[in-house]
C-alpha cells in the first residue's frame, strides 16, 4: 500500500484517464531528469498540500532559476 | 545463488579473455562482459551489504524531501527519474577523457581500475555521502565537514573546493580549445550553441514562460542545423578563415565567455546550455552503449603498452602507478561527486532504501560510460592514437619507444583520416576529446553503414565534439558561477557587502577573479610545448582525487560516530589507497628529478635557457609545483584533523556527537 501511494504521489495526478495520466507523468519525470522547471507539479503539491500556491508562474520560475545557479554539474 | 555464481564466472572469464590477451586483437564483447558482470554482482551484494549493515537505511524513516516538500528543492522523486536526474549531474567529460588518455598505458590498467575502482571505491563514496546529507536534512558536504569533524575542516574543505573547481575550469577549457583549434566546423557548430541557448532562455522565460520542452525542442532542432551548416561554413572561402583560430584566441574567447555566462542572469544562458546538454549527453551515451554493442569492435590497442612501466609516455608522463589512478578519476572515483550527493539529490529522494540505486547504481553507470570511452579510444589504431594525442615536443622524445613498439602510422593515414572527418589536420589534437570523437565517429559509422556511414564520418565526428563541448562549457558556466559564489562568500569576511550575491559591483570582480585564476592556468596550457595536459591533467587528478579523500574522512567520522566503527573500513580501505595514490602521485609531479616529470626539475632544466618563452615556462612550473602542494597540505591537514577526532571519538575523550536529523516517521510507511 504504500509503495502504490508514494507512486501516486511521486508521479502523477488522480482522476484522469490512463493515458493523460501516462503523459502527464512521463512530461513531469522528463522535467525532473532534465532539472526543468515544473509550475504544474508545484500547483498539484499545493493542491495535496491544502494551501493556495503561494508564488505565481514567473515568481515560481525566477526562484527555480536562482536555485539552479547555485548547484554544480559534475566534470 | 546458481544464477549469481554463473554471473560472476561468466565476469572472472570475462577478466582473464582480456588479462591473458598476448598481442592478438581482443574484443569489446570481454570488457563489457567482465564490466557489466563486476557491477552486477557488486550492486546484488556489496551495496546491499552496504545499505542494509553499514548505513541502516530504514524505509519507515523520512526524508528531508518529504519532510520539507515545497514542491520546489524539496521533492520526494520516483527512484528511476531521480536515478536519471542524478546521473545527467555526476557524468560530465571526466568519465570520457580520463580512460582516453589513460589509453596509453593500454586498455588492461585503465578498465581493471574503472571497474575496481568504481566498486569499491567510487560508488561506495558517493553513496556514503548521499546517505550522510540525507540524514543531516540535504546538507553540503563542507556543511558536515564543519559540523562533524570540526569548523578548521570545513574552512579547508570550503578551501579545497575552490582551488579545485580552478584547476578543473582550466583543464576542461583546455580539452574545449584543443578540440575547436583550427576546426572551423567544431567552432562554428559550439559558437552557434550560445545564441541558440539565448533564444531558448528568451522562449522559456518572456515570450512563453515555463514551455521549457517546446524551448528545448526548437533548441535541439536549431543545434542539429548548426551542426550540418558547420559543414557547409568549413568548406566556405570567407566564413571558414573566419572561425578557423590559434588556441590563444580560442583561449581569449573561453574566459570572456565565462565571464559573461557567470555574470548573466541563470535563464539567459546557463540554464537553457544545461537542458541542450542533459539532453543530448543521455541519448548520446545510450546510443554509444548500444552501438558498442551492435558492432562489438576490437581493441587494436594491447593490453599494456611500454609506457605502463617506463614513464615516458608521451600523453602524459609517469608510470602506471600512481598515474594511471589519478588520470582516470571520474569513473571510478570522483571527489567531485560528493558535491552533487550532498547538493540536489538528497533533497529529492522519496525514501531511504532508494539511496542505494541512485548513489551506488548512478555511479556503476558513470564507470560504464568510462568503459565505453576506454573501448572508443582502444578500437583506433595505436598510431593513430599517438599521432593525435602528442605534440611534436613530446613525440621527439617517445619516438623510439613508439617505432619499437610498432605504434607509428605514415603522415599519409592521418591526412587520409583527417580529410575523412573534415578536419584539416588531426596530428597533435592533445586533450582526448579528437581522438573519442574518432572513435566514436567510427562507431556510429560502423553502426550506420547501411545508410552510407563513411560519407557520414565527418558528421559524426562533430557531432561528438559538440557533445563533448556542450557539457563542458555547462560545467565552465556553472563551475564558474559557484566559484564566484565561494569567493565572495570568503570576500564577504573582509567586506560584508561582498556577499550578496545580486550585488553587480561584487558579482563583477568575483566572476573576473575567478575567470582570471582558470584563465590564466588555461592560458598556461594552451602555449605549453608539451601541451598542457602533461601538467594540468595530472593536477586535476590530484586535486579530484584529494576531494574524494576529503568526503571518505567526513564519511568515515560519520560512522564511527554511529558507532559503526567495525564498518569503518568500507571508507577507510578506498581513502587509504586514495590517500597513497595522490600522495605519492603529487611527491612526484613536484620533486621528481626527471624533467618530463617533475615541476621542480623541469623548471631547473629551464634556468639559464636561450629559451625567450623559459622565464615563464619556470614561473608556471613552480607555480605549478606550488598548487600541488597545497593540495596536499590542505589534505594533509584534514586527514589528521579527522584522525584526532576519531581518536578521541573512539577512546571516549569526547561524546560521539553527531548532527543526524531526528527520527521522523514517514507517511508514505503509515498505512503499512
Amino acid at each position: 500500500m504504500s509503495k502504490a501511494r508514494m507512486r501516486r504521489e511521486t508521479e502523477g495526478g488522480q482522476g484522469r484517464s490512463k493515458a493523460v495520466e501516462g503523459g502527464r507523468g512521463w512530461r513531469h519525470a522528463l522535467r525532473r531528469i532534465f532539472g526543468m522547471p515544473d509550475y504544474d507539479a508545484y500547483l498539484e503539491h499545493c493542491r495535496r498540500a491544502g494551501h493556495a500556491p503561494r508564488l505565481t508562474e514567473r515568481e515560481y520560475l525566477k526562484e527555480f532559476f536562482e536555485s539552479k545557479g547555485k548547484g554544480v554539474r559534475c566534470c | 545463488m546458481l544464477l549469481w555464481g554463473g554471473i560472476s564466472a561468466l565476469g572472472a572469464a570475462g577478466f582473464g579473455a582480456l588479462a591473458l590477451s598476448r598481442g592478438e586483437m581482443v574484443n569489446a564483447a570481454w570488457l563489457l562482459v567482465a564490466a557489466v558482470c563486476t557491477y552486477a554482482v557488486a550492486y546484488r551484494f556489496y551495496s546491499r551489504f552496504l545499505a542494509a549493515r553499514v548505513f541502516g537505511l530504514d524505509e519507515r524513516r523520512a526524508t528531508p524531501a518529504e519532510r520539507f516538500n515545497n514542491g520546489r528543492d524539496f521533492v520526494p522523486t520516483n527512484k528511476w527519474v531521480l536515478y536519471g536526474h542524478h546521473f545527467a549531474a555526476i557524468a560530465g567529460a571526466g568519465p570520457l577523457v580520463g580512460p582516453v588518455l589513460a589509453a596509453q598505458f593500454g586498455f588492461l590498467p585503465g578498465t581493471i581500475w574503472l571497474v575496481i575502482g568504481v566498486v569499491l571505491g567510487g560508488a561506495v563514496q558517493d553513496f556514503t555521502i548521499l546517505f550522510c546529507s540525507l540524514r543531516r536534512d540535504g546538507k553540503s558536504l563542507g556543511q558536515m565537514a564543519k559540523e562533524e569533524v570540526n569548523p578548521a575542516a570545513g574552512a579547508m574543505a570550503m578551501l579545497a573546493v575552490l582551488f579545485i573547481m580552478i584547476i578543473l575550469l582550466a583543464v576542461l577549457a583546455l580539452i574545449v580549445v584543443n578540440a575547436l583549434k583550427a576546426s572551423p566546423w567544431g567552432l562554428f557548430t559550439i559558437a552557434c550553441t550560445i545564441p541558440i541557448a539565448l533564444v531558448m532562455g528568451w522562449w522559456m522565460k518572456v515570450w512563453r514562460p515555463g514551455r521549457v520542452g517546446e524551448a528545448s525542442v526548437a533548441g535541439a532542432a536549431l543545434l542539429l542545423l548548426a551542426l550540418v551548416g558547420g559543414g557547409w561554413v568549413a568548406t566556405h572561402p570567407t566564413l571558414g578563415p573566419a572561425f578557423t583560430h590559434t588556441g590563444v584566441a580560442l583561449t581569449a574567447m573561453m574566459i570572456g565567455y565565462g565571464f559573461v555566462a557567470s555574470v548573466l542572469p541563470v535563464w539567459m544562458l546557463l540554464c537553457p546550455r544545461d537542458y541542450l546538454s542533459t539532453f543530448l549527453k543521455i541519448t548520446t551515451v545510450l546510443a554509444l552503449g548500444v552501438a558498442i554493442l551492435v558492432i562489438l569492435p576490437p581493441l587494436r590497442m594491447p593490453a599494456l603498452t611500454p609506457f605502463a612501466t617506463l614513464g615516458e609516455g608521451p600523453v602524459f608522463a609517469g608510470k602506471l602507478f600512481p598515474f594511471a589512478f589519478i588520470t582516470i578519476a571520474c569513473g571510478a572515483i570522483s571527489g567531485f561527486h560528493a558535491l552533487v550527493a550532498s547538493g540536489t539529490t538528497p533533497k529529492m529522494l522519496a525514501r531511504e532504501p532508494d539511496a542505494r540505486m541512485i548513489g551506488y547504481g548512478g555511479m556503476l553507470m558513470e564507470s560504464f560510460v568510462g568503459v565505453m570511452a576506454m573501448i572508443a579510444a582502444c578500437t583506433l589504431d595505436p598510431g593513430v592514437y599517438f599521432a593525435m594525442n602528442t605534440t611534436p615536443a613530446a613525440l621527439v622524445q617517445a619516438s623510439d619507444v613508439l617505432r619499437h613498439a610498432g605504434f607509428v602510422v605514415p603522415p599519409e593515414t592521418m591526412q587520409a583520416l583527417a580529410a575523412q572527418m573534415g578536419e584539416q589536420t588531426l596530428i597533435a589534437r592533445t586533450g582526448g576529446a579528437p581522438s573519442l570523437a574518432v572513435g566514436m565517429a567510427q562507431i556510429f559509422a560502423g553502426v550506420t553503414s547501411g545508410l552510407g556511414g563513411k560519407a557520414l564520418m565527418a558528421l559524426w565526428y562533430h557531432f561528438a565534439i559538440m557533445f563533448e563541448a556542450l557539457f563542458i562549457l555547462t560545467t565552465i558556466d556553472t563551475g564558474t558561477r559557484v566559484g564566484r559564489f565561494m569567493l565572495q562568500e570568503i570576500l564577504g569576511h573582509v567586506w560584508p557587502r561582498f556577499r550578496e550575491t545580486s550585488w553587480y559591483p561584487s558579482v563583477l570582480v568575483s566572476s573576473a577573479l575567478v575567470v582570471a585564476a582558470w584563465g590564466y592556468f588555461l592560458y598556461q596550457g594552451v602555449v605549453d610545448p608539451l601541451g598542457g595536459i602533461n601538467s594540468l591533467w595530472p593536477l586535476f587528478g590530484i586535486s579530484n582525487q584529494l576531494l574524494a579523500a576529503v568526503a571518505l574522512c567526513v564519511g568515515t567520522t560519520i560512522l564511527i560516530k554511529l558507532n559503526r566503527a567495525r564498518y569503518a573500513w568500507v571508507t577507510l580501505a578506498p581513502l587509504a589507497w586514495l590517500v597513497t595514490v595522490t600522495m605519492t602521485a603529487g611527491w612526484l609531479k613536484v620533486f621528481s628529478t626527471d624533467p618530463r616529470l617533475g615541476f621542480l626539475a623541469h623548471a631547473a632544466s629551464l634556468v639559464g635557457s636561450a629559451d625567450p618563452n623559459a622565464p615563464r615556462l619556470v614561473f608556471n612550473d613552480r607555480l605549478d609545483a606550488g598548487i600541488a602542494m597545497l593540495f596536499m597540505i590542505i589534505v594533509t591537514l584534514l586527514i589528521v584533523t579527522s584522525l584526532w577526532e576519531w581518536w578521541a571519538v573512539l577512546t571516549r575523550r569526547k561524546p560521539a556527537v553527531t548532527r543526524e536529523a531526528p527520527y521522523v516517521e514517514s507517511a508514505y510507511a503509515a498505512g503499512d
